[in-house]
C-alpha cells in the first residue's frame, strides 16, 4: 500500500545513555512537517543492504515545532537490523523516507484527569502526550520508571514541562510502581495511559480492571518487533504468488519482497491495518499481535502478517 | 428486541448489574417493581447508592421495600432534585463506579449527559427505558426541546411550528429530532395521533 511519505535528513544525533540515541529529523525539501497529536508515531524506512526495513518510532518532540521531529531509539539486543543500523550506521546528513504521523495512542479529550506511565524507552509517546496536556492546561501526572539514574534520559525535559507532577521510579534503587495503589480511589473521568515493557503494561491493566476501571479509560501502546521463527511457505490466492518466508523476515516483509502491495500501518502488531484473511493453514498460526481478539484468533481465519507467522507447511492468504 | 430502522434510535437491553464495577449508582425515575425485584435479588459486590425520583407520586414500593439494607437511598420529589443528587454523588465518586439509569427517556438521557460531564464513558453506564414513552423533541428550526411529547405531531414550545417527531435520536441532546411538517404546504397539518403513550 502506498503511503504519503516524507523524505528527511538526519540532523543532530545525540547519545542520551548507553544504548539510547536521539535523532533530529528535518525535511529534505525544507518544508514544515505536518502537525501531529500527542502519542503519534512515524514509520522509518531503513536501508539495510538490499532490503528496506520499516520500524515505528514515537514522535517525542513538541508538535508545535514544525521544522524538526525528534525520535529516540533504544538498541534492541535481539535487533533484526533496524535499531542496530540507527545506532551503528546512521550518520548526520543521511536521508531517509518516513511516513506521515499515525496515532494509535491518542489522548481522550473528554478526560478530566490523566495518569501517564512510562517504562524505559516507553517515555517517548508519553512525552508528547504530556506536552499536549500541558498545552491544554489539563490535570495530569507522569510516572516514569527506568533501570538506573542515567537511563532517565528525559527526566529534565519532563520536569521543565510539568514541575512537581513527575514521579520517578529507579529500578536500581528498588523503586517500583505499585499499580494497585496508583489507580485506587481516583475520581471519575480519570484516564490511564501506559507505554513500557509487556510485563509492566499487563500488570497495570490487570490492576485497573480489578479496581473496576472500564476498558475505555485504560490506554496502552506497545510496538512489537517481528520475532523470527521457522520458515514456511505461502500461497497468495488472488495474485497466484507462491514463495517461502525465511526465518529472519516477517510475513509482511516477505509479501512485499514479491512486489505485492499489502496494507500496513504500524508494523508492530498494534493497529490492525495489515489484517489478512487466512484461506488455509497447513499448520498452526502463531499470533504475536496485540490486535486480534481471542475469538478471532480461535477462528483461525485472520492473521496480522507484520508480526505473526505459521508453524508448519503452507499458508494460503486471500491476497 | 426489534432493531430500529434508524440506527440512532436507542435500543435498551434488559438491565443487568455490571459486576466488573466496584461501586454502583442506580438512578430510578419509574416504578418498575418486576425489575426492582430482579435486581435486588442478586445485588453486586460493593456499595450501592439508589437515587429515586417519585415520578408522579408513584409509590416506588418495589425499589424501596425489597432493597438490601446496605443500600444508601436518596429520595427526590422532582427530576431536577434527582439530577442534583446524582451530580453530588458523581462528584464524590471514583473510578470503578457504574451508573444505571432507569426511567423515561427524557430523564435517563438528561442523567447520562450529566454523567458525560463528569468524564464517564458509555461502558460505565447502562440505560433502560421505563415508565412513559413520551419523547423529548428537539426543534431543528429554533433548537428548543419540547418535553413529554406523546403524539407524532406536536407544536414546538419555542417557535410554534408544527413538528413531525422522527425516530432520529441525538445522544448529545438527549432528544428526538422534530421538523416542520407543513414546510412545503403551509397549513397542511395532519391530525396528531398519540403513539408514544
Amino acid at each position: 500500500m502506498s503511503h504519503a511519505s516524507l523524505n528527511v535528513e538526519i540532523g543532530r544525533i545525540r547519545d542520551l545513555a548507553p544504548g539510547i540515541r536521539e535523532f533530529s529529523l528535518r525535511r529534505s525539501d525544507g518544508a514544515d512537517f505536518p502537525v501531529f497529536s500527542g502519542g503519534s508515531h512515524t514509520v522509518l524506512s531503513l536501508p539495510l543492504g538490499e532490503r528496506v526495513h520499516r520500524n515505528p518510532y514515537s514522535l517525542l518532540g513538541d508538535p508545535s515545532v514544525r521544522d524538526t521531529w525528534r525520535i529516540a531509539v533504544r538498541l534492541q539486543e535481539a535487533s533484526r537490523g533496524g535499531s542496530r543500523w540507527l545506532h551503528e550506521d546512521a550518520r548526520e546528513g543521511m536521508r531517509l523516507d518516513i511516513s506521515a504521523p499515525v496515532n494509535l495512542f491518542a489522548l481522550n479529550r473528554t478526560g478530566r484527569r490523566h495518569i501517564l506511565v512510562a517504562g524505559g524507552i516507553g517515555i517517548t509517546p508519553i512525552l508528547s502526550q504530556a506536552r499536549e496536556l500541558a498545552r491544554l492546561g489539563a490535570d495530569f501526572e507522569v510516572h516514569y520508571a527506568y533501570r538506573a539514574p542515567e537511563f532517565g534520559v528525559f527526566a529534565d525535559e519532563l520536569e521543565t514541562l510539568a514541575p512537581g507532577r513527575i514521579h520517578h521510579y529507579v529500578q536500581s534503587r528498588r523503586e517500583q510502581i505499585e499499580f494497585g495503589s496508583l489507580l485506587a480511589g481516583r475520581p471519575l473521568g480519570t484516564h490511564f495511559y501506559i507505554c513500557g515493557p509487556a510485563g509492566m503494561v499487563a500488570a497495570s491493566l490487570n490492576a485497573g480492571k480489578s479496581l473496576g476501571w472500564p476498558d475505555s479509560h485504560l490506554h496502552s501502546e506497545q510496538f512489537l518487533a517481528p520475532s523470527g521463527g521457522e520458515p514456511f511457505d505461502v500461497k497468495l490466492a488472488l495474485s497466484g504468488h507462491r514463495f517461502s518466508v525465511p526465518s529472519d523476515l516477517s510475513l509482511l516483509e516477505a509479501i512485499e519482497q514479491q512486489g505485492v502491495d499489502a496494507p500496513y500501518l504500524c508494523r508492530g502488531g498494534a493497529c490492525g491495518q495489515c489484517e489478512l484473511e487466512v484461506l488455509g493453514a497447513d499448520g498452526e498460526l502463531i499470533h504475536h499481535d496485540l490486535y486480534l481478539s481471542a475469538d478471532e484468533r480461535a477462528s483461525g481465519t485472520k492473521i496480522m502478517p507484520c508480526v505473526s507467522r505459521l508453524k508448519g507447511g503452507c499458508l494460503t492468504l486471500n491476497l | 428486541m426489534p432493531t430500529p430502522a434508524i440506527k440512532s434510535q436507542p435500543v435498551y437491553p434488559a438491565l443487568e448489574w455490571d459486576r466488573a464495577g466496584t461501586h454502583h449508582v442506580l438512578f430510578v425515575a419509574a416504578d418498575e417493581a418486576a425489575l426492582a425485584r430482579r435486581l435486588w435479588a442478586q445485588p453486586p459486590a460493593g456499595p450501592i447508592t439508589l437515587i429515586l425520583q417519585h415520578a408522579d407520586g408513584a409509590p416506588m414500593t418495589g425499589w424501596l421495600a425489597e432493597r438490601p439494607a446496605s443500600v444508601h437511598t436518596i429520595a427526590a420529589a422532582t427530576l431536577e432534585l434527582a439530577l442534583k443528587a446524582l451530580g453530588d454523588t458523581l462528584r464524590a465518586a471514583q473510578m470503578g463506579t457504574r451508573l444505571y439509569l432507569v426511567g423515561p427517556e427524557d430523564a435517563i438521557w438528561q442523567a447520562a449527559r450529566l454523567a458525560d460531564g463528569f468524564g464517564m464513558s458509555r461502558d460505565e453506564m447502562r440505560l433502560m427505558q421505563a415508565g412513559t414513552r413520551a419523547r423529548p423533541v428537539f426543534c431543528v428550526h429554533c433548537r428548543t426541546v419540547t418535553r413529554g411529547v406523546h403524539t407524532h405531531i406536536v407544536p414546538c414550545s419555542g417557535c410554534g411550528r408544527a413538528l413531525f417527531v422522527r425516530d432520529h435520536f441525538s445522544r448529545r441532546l438527549g432528544a428526538y429530532m422534530g421538523f416542520q411538517i407543513d414546510a412545503e404546504a403551509p397549513g397542511d397539518i395532519p391530525a396528531a395521533e398519540v403513539i408514544y403513550p
